[in-house]
């Protein structure tokens, strides 16, 4: 299979072609050796049955032993000028009564096709001569004692030597063309398919240039044939898919980067500052603390890259089980309630008309949790958070809203960006600026959408998931 | 309680032998896989920490060879790979949990003592208790120095975690998925606010102050007048 299946393109349509070419031309040349071969026969049947027709009306004239040989002179008389026609006649009692000069034929073989197949013709032959003969019985007028009517038996040959000859002759030239033509057509297809694929050498050369740093080349498909250009089309979907994910790939490298590098360098300052002197236990104390806080900080910050990495492979969503999105709600109320009374805040669930979906619980939970967080965090004092749980068409919502300042809607399109905050200046205040991003990517993991709008000091979430998402 | 640690890398090792050291543990550390097969064969050991990218023998390699052997000590993996394969296959092996690199040491040291403790029998005392405060377990109620004190499920759930574990720095996250269930990082302070607000209704008012914060690890509840 696998030496089949290594054969080039160009060998594996030549052969095609050949193969293809071969038994076209063999089917054609057995058809015309055959017709051929069947005409002749015609030809010779056709000048054997008239001499035999004239041989019946000839002898029906015959009325006397005496005449019939006196006839058979005539006959003799005849048949001369006709080259190759042999003629035998015999009578019952298998004597010779007449034969031309060569003909010499079985009188067993005369009569046994004379009494079977009268008016077919066989094959007989005579030493190194093969004749094509008919035989058949004549009634003469003459009658026996019993006065019935005396029968003789008539054979009529031709020497079928010549056409024999010609045929193989024709047969042989027949042969060697069809060889010829099955080679001319193997050269004429090797050249036609290699002209033929020329397109694809193209369309490999072109895929050579594009490597990591040039993701941005794509095939030309304007002088490509349709189904190539098919092809060609799908390679740069490809393309376009990988260099997407590439550059994703690349920001996120640079994101990590740069956000890492602020804390690293508090940390090294601090930490280099504090040992260029001696200090007290209290002094190195609060260093160390101070660096254990700031790298925490730093490790959940890789945690949830590590997330959102896995998240826009698609691999966030390992599990499914049937999630009461109405009581994940309540639990995390719970978990947020000590920091919402902090502010005086009133959380406030409606959850009518909510229905089970399937879904991974623990990432629903974190995606509504950090949704959650961000709400009561840039929640006005005692103002109130609501979630509310309700169906659209073929899909379960989900809002989350808080009253606070109204967000820009040029900053509202970068609300979901990786490390994106409103307000710079926040920056290590709270979180790593992964909350929205990793809620984001949750929900369009299960196949969902979430958006976010702001007006009138109204922040808010909605979130859309099908009733039974697809993995992505 | 002798702990056995196969961790090749050099500071972490070092780091861990030292807290888990200090914490009250003997510890037995092994650099690479073969040592860490030997040693856990020839020695008894409560726990095992292997890390998983090991020279020699892998963690996974060692693990096999520990319950090859017939021993069933618990044993923990520490990685800095995530991938649930990983997880999958520890379980698999046998490993009874698994940590991920970076961790809290505070949060090791809990997972540790957590699986010590396994396999203990359930104290029967319906009353935990440090020193002048009473935990009623049964009639969910919770007084200090006699008088009675208010607490929300929640609250109530947190005390009762504390002074299970008196004495252990219980980090933030193990706090969050004890009392809470809340399996992930949260980025807000709703620890730090919950364990305020329980302080201000249990030590505010009393003597001597049982709750603390470590920082940069997390809290703990301790009678100050039984530590040394």
């Amino acid at each position: 299979m696998r030496s089949v299946s290594r054969i080039s393109l160009t060998q594996r349509l030549t052969l095609m072609f050949v193969s293809a070419a071969s038994s076209v031309l063999l089917a054609l040349g057995f058809v015309i050796a055959a017709s051929v071969e069947q005409h002749f026969e015609e030809l010779d049947m056709e000048v054997l049955s008239g001499k035999m027709e004239l041989t019946r009306q000839a002898f029906l004239a015959v009325t006397s032993h005496e005449g019939l040989t006196q006839f058979t002179h005539q006959l003799a008389q005849s048949l001369v000028g006709h080259q190759g026609l042999e003629v035998m006649v015999i009578d019952a009692d298998q004597s010779v009564i007449f034969a031309t000069g060569n003909a010499n034929f079985s009188p067993e073989v005369v009569l046994d096709q004379a009494t079977r197949t009268p008016g077919r013709s066989g094959s007989w032959t005579q030493g190194s001569q093969t004749y094509r003969g008919l035989a058949a019985q004549i009634p003469t007028a003459t009658l026996d004692s019993n006065g019935l009517p005396v029968n003789v038996y008539v054979a009529v040959a031709t020497d079928i030597a010549q056409h024999t000859a010609y045929l193989s002759a024709f047969l042989k030239t027949l042969w060697l063309f069809v060889a010829a033509a099955v080679a001319l057509t193997g050269v004429l297809g090797w050249a036609a398919v290699r002209r033929g694929l020329m397109p694809l050498r193209t369309m490999r050369e072109q895929a050579q240039v594009v490597t990591a740093q040039q993701l941005s080349h794509r095939l030309q498909m304007q002088h490509m044939p349709v189904e190539l250009a098919e092809l060609a089309q799908s390679l740069n979907d490809m393309l376009a898919r990988l260099d997407e994910a590439f550059t994703r790939l690349s920001d996120f490298s640079s994101d990590i980067a740069h956000e890492l590098r602020t804390p690293v360098s508090n940390l090294m300052t601090q930490t280099q500052v504090v040992l260029s002197r001696p200090r007290d236990v209290a002094q190195y104390r609060s260093v160390l603390e101070s660096n254990a806080e700031e790298l925490e900080r730093m490790a959940r910050m890789i945690s949830d890259m590590l997330l959102l990495a896995k998240a826009e492979n698609g691999l966030v969503v390992p599990s499914r089980e049937t999630v009461d999105l109405a009581s994940e709600v309540r639990a995390l109320f719970d978990y947020y309630e000590a920091v919402a009374d902090e502010k005086n805040l009133q959380l406030s669930l409606s959850a009518e008309g909510a229905v089970p979906l399937l879904a991974d619980r623990l990432m629903l939970r974190r995606a509504l949790g950090n949704l959650l967080s961000n709400a009561i965090r840039h929640a006005d004092p005692d103002s109130c958070v609501r979630v509310a749980l309700g169906q659209a068409s073929n899909a379960l919502t989900v809002t989350v809203e808080n009253v606070g300042d109204t967000i820009a809607p040029e900053f509202l399109e970068r609300i979901f960006d990786r490390f994106f905050r409103v307000d710079p200046a926040r920056q290590h205040a709270d979180g790593t600026g992964l909350g929205l991003a990793i809620a984001k990517s949750i929900i369009v993991g299960h196949g969902g959408t979430i958006l976010a709008t702001s007006s009138g000091a109204v922040t808010k979430f909605t979130i859309k998931l099908p009733h039974t998402p697809k993995l992505t | 309680m002798k702990i056995l640690i196969v961790e090749d890398e050099l500071k972490t090792g070092d780091y861990l032998k030292q807290g888990l050291t200090e914490a009250g543990f003997m510890v037995d550390l092994a650099r690479d896989g073969v040592d860490g097969l030997h040693f856990s064969l020839t020695e008894n050991y409560d726990l095992a920490i292997l890390d998983v990218m090991l020279p020699g023998i892998d963690g996974w390699g060692v693990l096999a060879g520990i319950r090859r052997s017939g021993k069933d000590m618990p044993v923990m993996f520490l990685t800095a790979r995530d991938a649930v394969d990983d997880r999958v296959k520890g379980l698999e092996l046998g490993a009874d949990d698994y940590l991920l690199k970076p961790f809290a040491f505070s949060e090791l040291l809990a997972r540790v003592r957590t699986l010590l403790r396994r396999g203990g029998k359930a104290p029967t005392d319906p009353f935990l208790r440090a020193a002048n405060l009473e935990l009623d377990l049964m009639r969910r109620r919770v007084s200090r120095a006699g008088q009675r004190i208010d607490l929300t499920a929640k609250e109530f759930a947190l005390l009762e975690l504390l002074l299970r574990r008196q004495g252990e720095v219980l980090p933030r996250s193990l706090i969050a998925s004890q009392v809470w269930d809340m399996n992930f990082d949260s980025d807000t302070n709703v620890i730090e606010v919950a364990m305020r607000r329980l302080r201000a209704k249990v030590d505010d008012a009393f003597e001597p102050k049982l709750i603390r914060t470590v920082r940069g690890m997390g809290y703990v509840l301790e009678d100050p007048t039984c530590v040394a």
